[in-house]
């Protein structure tokens, strides 16, 4: 009697007390629903946002990308293939087959990923949650900077994009297609213009690297100068708007702001224990966790550029080109520079001898590597990658001139002689600088940082000097004849498939 | 005389008491079909509690008092059917008769038993009987090809990996297709067999020893498995140990040991067509790489051109291969210096028995596995103990316990970029002064052969080792609270510690200038509780109408726990353990589940031939969203008995049939993910200045969606069970239309939403099929006897409804464009392909052929299957699904005398297998460092072999690579996957007080078979992606047994 008595215990107990165990919440996790109270959660909210520029997992980080997509395209590197079939091939081909490219999902990816965030950021952000107005108008220019900095990234790579300026839910996503680029530009211009008015100029030491309205007045300017380029008939980048005067406005600011230097030498810009240094309007900001881990915090830029064979014998670690498609500095790039230049020297390691003793006289970009500040595995490069810097911003001030902004040639000569003066070149001093000149000392100052292909297409200068390089450099014969479609890549295909209709692809693919 | 008279006298004045009544003694044997006795067969007095045991012949005593007029004995052994006999007189033989399927058989479902001839539903039984007898190390080993409609795939002959068991076809496409697992009542499930073929939180069936196994038993369709709910849609595998038994101990002691080496090799090039392989590419490259240059020129004459000194391995060949005797180098055949022959050892004892008031069965097993290469091995403790107390004519209780530990090396041979693999497709030429130690320290790589470590050396000096400390244990407690009605409370634990340690050392770590060790440790916790409280009810009205019914409720609760800690910077070589190293990586995390059923079934029938059973379960899950945490399962079935109808009586030949139909909702909650209904956040950290800053965002696999619930499915059975010529025909038939709907689906978002897909409940997949078993007696009687059983099933699938529009949805994307295709109106996961369709020719380019990128002749020629006059992924087509349309197995077993003899042939037909392995070795495009398949031999050189059929394409391509069908297989084959020889020596025994039945056995395992798989070891294989990347092989050995009894 007794134990009948026990078990009608036992199920009466176990029926009351367990359905209310039936609402579990994650436990290694936090969930949208208890987030985004306070002040701190916020601000996690928008370190996220910056994150999407290494954004893991994934194969790629924006450095590398850059280096992909803006270098390999261009007549930087000559990376044609032996045997191989690597990712980068095509690219530097001009093969049609690029729709289904990693780098250009990843493109895709990681910038929507990033618009996300920033959407989420400004979907919660309110005064009841962060009450403090300066720091609440910092984090919404943050979030609109990086909406505008990704877009601005896709419509140079793809042109039409779809504009999500919200949160969707999957349904909404369904119905919204690509944007005429002009709609885009929109977008990304109203919301770097309220991030001008809403970011501060500095930073407290603690959070060097964020970003700040001279870095969001420094992309405006880049935006208004593509913007100004030439439309070659496609729907790219361009739309030839002539806003010089804009860009100038903006430079000048910058300029007569006195935040910014030029480093003292060119090596100086990019050394690992010289970062955050007065050049740096904006950088991917990169730290190496110390650990075998792979937590998106470094980068794997130097090892995207040096081959498998120089990694083996100077990293110690996996990683590095394969022999059989080695991203080649091409020999246009290298024979342009003047015997007293110090980049080249700096950027470019001519050859190297191999484990097996052999002499490997190919070169290779080595600028954002530093063999004492190896880390423990290929993804860790604790190096910060230069997006926005000085140098550049003399430069763009420079073209806007000669491309019909308001100025004299006086100013563009003294504006390029400052960036050759610290590049060793103070003993030839050029005059009358012309656009091609200036492009081609662009090209040397800023090779490996992801700038020559915008560079080419921005200034109509890209079918011409694509054409001429091929007829150079190509000795493999791999390379394509570019067309106009070659200026901007495909859309991902897997996303023509989501919703059939819903996009089409860029003509050419 | 007298004097016995006497004592007889006296006995029954002191001891009155004693003396109930008179006795009378009946005397028996017990034996089998072939005349010979059956040892510990329990023979009760029906009605009382009177018992004995048969001793080693078979015979009996039982002393049965005078008072009892009809003397019914009930027989018992395991693997026969139980006997009831009527004795007149004081001596009896009885035969039993063993028959695998006889109808009259008990066996268990959900929540209760039932006999063999009631049940209405579609219940597969597999015969376990002797399992202990065969060299079997795995539960889920011993189903293959044993049960119609269960599918049980060997995707890795990795030791101690699970199988992946598929219950009439696969009905889920991103959520669970794994069935539940019943051990002794106790409900486990296991995860999704991930993209590497393992089971991410662990195998229900890991570290379960196959000699304590009584019986298994899958419920199939919804009728049987809807008392399982939300966990029924896959089946159901109900796995019984075995119990204690009274009468005196029974003591076993089993042992086999044995050998197993690898079944095949791939056919890969040999060294001399490597070499030839390799010129081949390396003039193509050079001719290609400018001006002026031919195949012809020396090595020297191109180092001319190029103005170096050194060698461009590109470019140039190694001089070498040309000269007779390849001075200075040797060839070697990777594979077979990798593999090896392993062995493999079983020693088991066990105790059975008992008394009225305690049963028992207690086992422990010792297992020991060298793999078939160096560094896999396996090695596994168990032991159990099964009491059973009877505390008083009302209350039972019990205990089950099984703690068991494994230890299983596997340095990493499973998968890409793995030994396996590198075995495989590593150049088969090395520097002489290295040789096997190729790129081991202080040896570097053979400069045409890329920088792959020696697989060899890998093996043997890296280590993977993975523990596991498991401890299953269930206390029950059996309370009949009237005569026909019981209470039954449960509680049950599983425990599963898991760890894995691994190390490299720098000797065999990659190469370069500064090899340094890594090492890790990680581990998990799986804890499984669930309380179950049932209530029983059994009782017959008018003799005719008999009624049984259940009723009970459970809480269940599935917790698991990993961590992982990666080594940094080892601060020595000497020390495997992270102490030695800095700067070391450690992460955990913990997740949980919970659910609580209510459920209930009817089961009754008239006269025995009027079947029916009606069942429904509630469940509430803690993994969906907050309106749809509860689901109903309702199912019923009904069966008619047709021979036991008066007409059917005369027809002779026909001894029983059955009609059997059943209709019920099952559900599916397998999904990855106790949190899918949340909108989550992950970690997303940046830096500034140098330091740290956490950051967190929206977790983009994860929308959130309070409506997330189950997948349901709702399955209709239509069975005959029929047996001719007094049960010596048994054959049973099975026609079912399984429809899974709200499928759990990952539909694709447009990735400009930020979310790459959003997981609803959408989607329809019809999986319809028979199923056939049929054993038949061939040959019976003392002599010779031979049975046969044979199971043959065909499924089909079908994709119905999708996502939004049904656009179809691709899969499978790693390493190019996706290669899997859901479509409506197609199988699962069907492979979708462009298709090669011979080589281009010279005429061809000049005709403007469309081409993928840079083709040229002798590059595969594809179909331009959209005819827009270019090669891209727009050309594929749908191309063969991965699952077969029929699968088989066919089970012989003969006896004569003392011997016996049983083979198991086992196959599929019609599914086809795609090979990522062809990306190492079969791919367009690959370099000359690495080896490919042997046909490669046979390849279009030149022009002048435009058109020859047969050949495959050109070393040399630098076009690229588009997923195509060089990589598909058929998965056809055939095994005959064990033959087993016995002997009993039973008749050789003298003292039969010592030894009371011996055998000893030899079994041949995977010794034949065929199957089309050029590109890989295993058509069965799955492993990263989901598609076989070199998984490791099978193995086939001879194992040499014995099974002593005392």
């Amino acid at each position: 009697m007794k134990t009948k008595f026990l078990f009608y215990i036992i199920i009466l107990a176990a029926l009351t007390a367990c359905e209310k165990k039936l609402d579990q919440v994650p436990i290694s996790q936090a969930s949208a629903g208890n987030f985004y109270r306070n002040t701190a959660d916020f601000e996690q909210a928008v370190n996220g946002i910056y994150q999407a520029l290494h954004n893991i997992p994934n194969t790629y980080d924006y450095a590398v990308r850059q280096n992909e997509l803006a270098e390999v395209r261009s007549d930087n590197i000559y990376s044609p293939g032996t045997s191989g079939v690597r990712d980068w091939l095509p690219i530097n081909n001009f093969d049609k087959t690029l729709a289904t490219n990693p780098n250009i999902s990843g493109l895709w990816n990681d910038d929507f990923n990033g618009i996300l965030r920033a959407n989420t950021v400004l979907d919660k952000l309110s005064v009841e949650l962060v009450p403090d107005n300066t720091t609440r108008d910092r984090m919404e220019g943050e979030a609109r900077f990086f909406r505008a900095f990704y877009y601005f990234d896709l419509v140079r790579y793809v042109g039409k994009v779809p504009i999500f300026d919200h949160v969707a839910t999957p349904t909404e996503a369904l119905t919204i297609p690509r944007s005429p680029v002009v709609d885009v530009y929109t977008l990304i211009i109203s919301d770097l213009q309220s991030a001008i008015s809403k970011l501060p100029f500095t930073y407290p030491t603690t959070q060097k690297g964020k970003v700040t309205a001279d870095a969001a007045k420094g992309i405006l300017a880049l935006v208004y100068l593509t913007r100004s380029g030439p439309n070659y008939g496609i729907e790219g980048p361009g739309l030839a708007t002539t806003e010089y005067n804009q860009a100038i406005t903006l430079l000048d600011e910058i300029i007569n702001g006195n935040r910014y230097a030029l480093q003292a030498t060119y090596p100086a810009v990019f050394a690992y224990t010289n970062e955050n240094n007065t050049e740096i309007l904006f950088d991917m900001q990169s730290v190496d966790p110390g650990t075998t881990a792979n937590a998106g915090l470094g980068t794997e830029l130097p090892s995207w550029m040096y081959e498998g064979a120089y990694g083996q014998k100077f990293l110690g670690f996996a990683g590095g080109v394969d022999g059989d498609g080695p991203k080649v500095p091409s020999n246009s790039l290298r024979s342009s520079f003047e015997a007293a230049d110090t980049r080249d020297d700096f950027s470019i390691l001519p050859s190297y001898t191999d484990l097996n003793g052999n002499l490997q006289n190919r070169a290779q970009f080595i600028k954002f590597l530093d063999l004492t500040k190896k880390p423990l595995i290929r993804f860790n490069f604790a190096i910060n990658y230069p997006i926005l810097r000085y140098a550049d911003v003399l430069l763009m001030k420079a073209e806007a001139i000669l491309r019909g902004g308001t100025g004299t040639q006086a100013d563009v000569d003294a504006l390029v002689k400052r960036v050759r003066d610290r590049a060793g070149l103070t003993a030839s001093v050029w005059t009358n600088v012309t656009l091609d000149q200036l492009l081609a000392e662009r090209r040397r100052e800023f090779m490996a940082e992801g700038k020559r292909w915008h560079d080419l297409v921005r200034t109509g200068k890209v079918l011409t000097a694509m054409a001429a390089f091929d007829a150079s450099d190509d000795v493999a014969n791999k390379m394509n004849a570019i067309t106009p479609n070659d200026i901007i890549y495909p859309i991902p295909f897997n996303q023509l498939s989501i919703s059939p209709g819903l996009y089409v692809q860029n003509p050419g693919y | 005389m007298k004097q016995t008279k006497l004592l007889i006298a006296a006995l029954i004045l002191l001891l009155p008491s004693l003396l109930f009544a008179q006795q009378k003694q009946i005397k028996g044997k017990v034996s089998d079909e072939t005349g010979t006795g059956i040892p510990d067969a329990s023979v009760s007095v029906k009605g009382t509690t009177i018992a004995a045991i048969t001793d080693a012949a078979g015979n009996f005593t039982i002393s049965v008092p005078e008072t009892i007029k009809k003397v019914e004995l009930r027989i018992t052994h395991i693997g026969f059917p139980e006997q009831l006999v009527t004795v007149s007189g004081n001596e009896v033989s009885i035969t039993m008769q063993r028959t695998a399927k006889s109808l009259d058989e008990v066996i268990v479902v959900g929540y209760g038993t039932q006999k063999k001839r009631d049940i209405t539903g579609a219940v597969a039984t597999f015969n376990t009987e002797n399992l202990d007898e065969r060299p079997v190390p795995r539960v889920d080993q011993a189903m293959v090809g044993q049960m119609a409609g269960v599918r049980v795939k060997q995707t890795s002959g990795l030791p101690g990996r699970g199988f992946s068991v598929q219950v009439r076809g696969t009905g889920s496409i991103g959520a669970n297709n794994e069935p539940l697992y019943v051990i002794d009542g106790f409900p486990l499930e296991v995860s999704r067999q991930n993209d590497n073929g393992g089971f991410s939180t662990g195998n229900p069936l890991d570290n379960l020893n196959t000699n304590d196994i009584e019986s298994i038993q899958v419920l199939k369709d919804a009728s049987a498995a809807a008392i399982y709910g939300s966990r029924g849609s896959n089946g159901v595998v109900l796995i019984t140990t075995k119990k204690g038994r009274t009468g005196k101990a029974v003591i076993s002691f089993n042992a086999y040991a044995g050998y197993n080496e690898r079944v095949r090799k791939l056919d890969m090039l040999d060294a001399e067509g490597w070499i030839d392989r390799s010129i081949d590419i390396i003039n193509t490259n050079w001719v290609k790489s400018g001006a002026g240059r031919t195949a012809d020129q020396t090595t020297a004459q191109r180092k001319a051109i190029l103005g170096t000194t050194s060698t461009n391995v590109n470019f140039m060949i190694d001089d070498r291969w040309l000269m007779p005797g390849h001075p200075g180098l040797t060839y070697v055949d990777w594979q077979d210096e990798f593999f090896r022959r392993g062995t493999v050892q079983n020693y088991q004892l066990a105790a059975t028995g008992g008394n009225e008031n305690v049963k028992y069965y207690i086992s422990g097993n010792y297992f020991d596995q060298k793999g078939i290469t160096y560094g896999v091995s396996n090695t596994s403790y168990s032991v159990r103990a099964n009491v059973e107390v009877q505390a008083s004519n009302k209350l039972k209780f019990g205990l089950n316990i099984a703690p068991t530990y494994s230890i299983i090396n596997d340095p990493g041979v499973d998968g890409k970029d793995l030994e396996t693999h590198i075995a495989a497709s590593l150049a088969p030429v090395v520097e002489s002064t290295a040789g096997l130690q190729t790129a081991v320290y202080p040896f570097i790589n053979y400069a045409w052969a890329g920088s792959r470590v020696s697989p060899v050396e890998r093996v043997k000096q890296m280590t993977g080792q993975n523990k596991l400390f498991r401890t299953l244990g269930t206390i029950f407690a059996d309370y009949t609270i009237v005569k026909g009605l019981s209470l039954r409370s449960s509680i049950n634990l599983d425990n599963a510690d898991a760890t894995r340690k691994t190390y490299v050392p720098f000797q065999v770590a990659q190469i370069a200038a500064t090899r340094v060790p890594s090492g890790s440790l990680s581990g998990s916790k799986r804890l499984t509780f669930v309380n179950e409280n049932t209530l029983s009810y059994i009782k017959t009205f008018k003799e005719k109408h008999n009624v049984s019914a259940v009723a009970g409720m459970s809480y269940n609760s599935f917790k698991f726990d990993n961590w992982s800690m990666t080594a940094g910077t080892y601060t020595t070589t000497d020390v495997t353990t992270l102490n030695a190293s800095t700067n070391n990586t450690a992460t955990s995390s913990e997740t949980k589940n919970v659910l609580i059923s209510y459920f209930g079934r009817v089961q009754y029938d008239y006269d025995n031939k009027y079947l029916l059973s009606a069942s429904i379960r509630k469940d509430g899950s803690s993994k969906f969203g907050d309106n749809t945490k509860w689901g109903v399962f309702p199912a019923f079935s009904l069966g008619w008995r047709i021979s036991e109808e008066k007409f059917m009586q005369s027809i002779e030949k026909i001894s029983e049939l059955k009609i059997r139909g059943s209709w019920g909702i099952t559900g599916n909650n397998g999904y990855d993910g106790d949190y899918n209904h949340l909108a989550l956040l992950s970690f997303a950290n940046y830096s500034y200045g140098g330091v740290q800053a956490s950051g967190q965002i929206l977790n983009t696999t994860n929308f959130p969606n309070p409506d997330l619930s189950w997948e349901q499915s709702e399955t209709i059975n239509i069975g005959l069970d029929l047996g001719l010529f007094k049960n010596r025909i048994i054959t049973s038939f099975d026609v079912y239309n399984k429809r899974n709907s709200d499928l759990l689906l990952r539909i694709p978002v447009p990735l400009a939403s930020g979310f790459s897909s959003a997981l609803t409940n959408i989607g329809e997949v019809v999986n319809k099929g028979w199923e056939l078993e049929i054993t038949t007696r061939n040959l019976v009687g003392k002599g010779l006897t031979w049975t046969t059983s044979v199971n043959l099933s065909h499924n089909t699938n079908k994709v119905e409804q999708l996502g939004p529009n049904n656009t179809p949805i691709l899969f499978n994307g790693g390493f190019d464009i996706e290669h899997s295709i859901l479509t409506v109106g197609e199988p699962m996961y069907s492979l979708y392909l462009v298709q090669e369709i011979g080589l281009l020719t010279t005429q061809d380019i000049t005709n403007g052929y469309p081409r993928f990128g840079n083709e040229e002749a002798g590059d595969p020629k594809y179909l331009d299957a959209n005819k827009d006059g270019k090669i891209d992924a727009n050309d594929r087509v749908l191309s063969g699904h991965p699952n077969p349309d029929y699968i088989w197995g066919i089970n012989n077993t003969f006896s004569y005398k003392g011997f016996d003899l049983g083979f198991l042939i086992q196959g599929q037909q019609g599914g086809k297998i795609y090979s990522m392995f062809g990306r190492a070795v079969d791919r367009t495009g690959q370099g000359s460092v690495d080896n490919a398949l042997a046909s490669y031999a046979n390849r279009w050189r030149s022009p002048a072999d435009d058109g020859k059929p047969g050949l495959t394409q050109k070393a040399a391509s630098t076009f690229g690579r588009i997923k195509n069908t060089d990589w598909m297989y058929s998965s056809d084959y055939w095994r005959v996957r064990t033959i087993t020889l016995g002997y009993n020596l039973g008749g050789l025994v003298k003292n039969k007080k010592v030894v009371s039945g011996a055998r000893l056995y030899i079994t041949a395992e995977n010794m034949f078979g065929k199957d089309k798989y050029a590109g890989g070891w295993n058509p069965e294989a799955v492993n990263t992606s989901g598609e076989d990347y070199g998984s490791f092989p099978l193995s086939k050995g001879l194992v040499f047994g014995l099974n002593l009894t005392f």
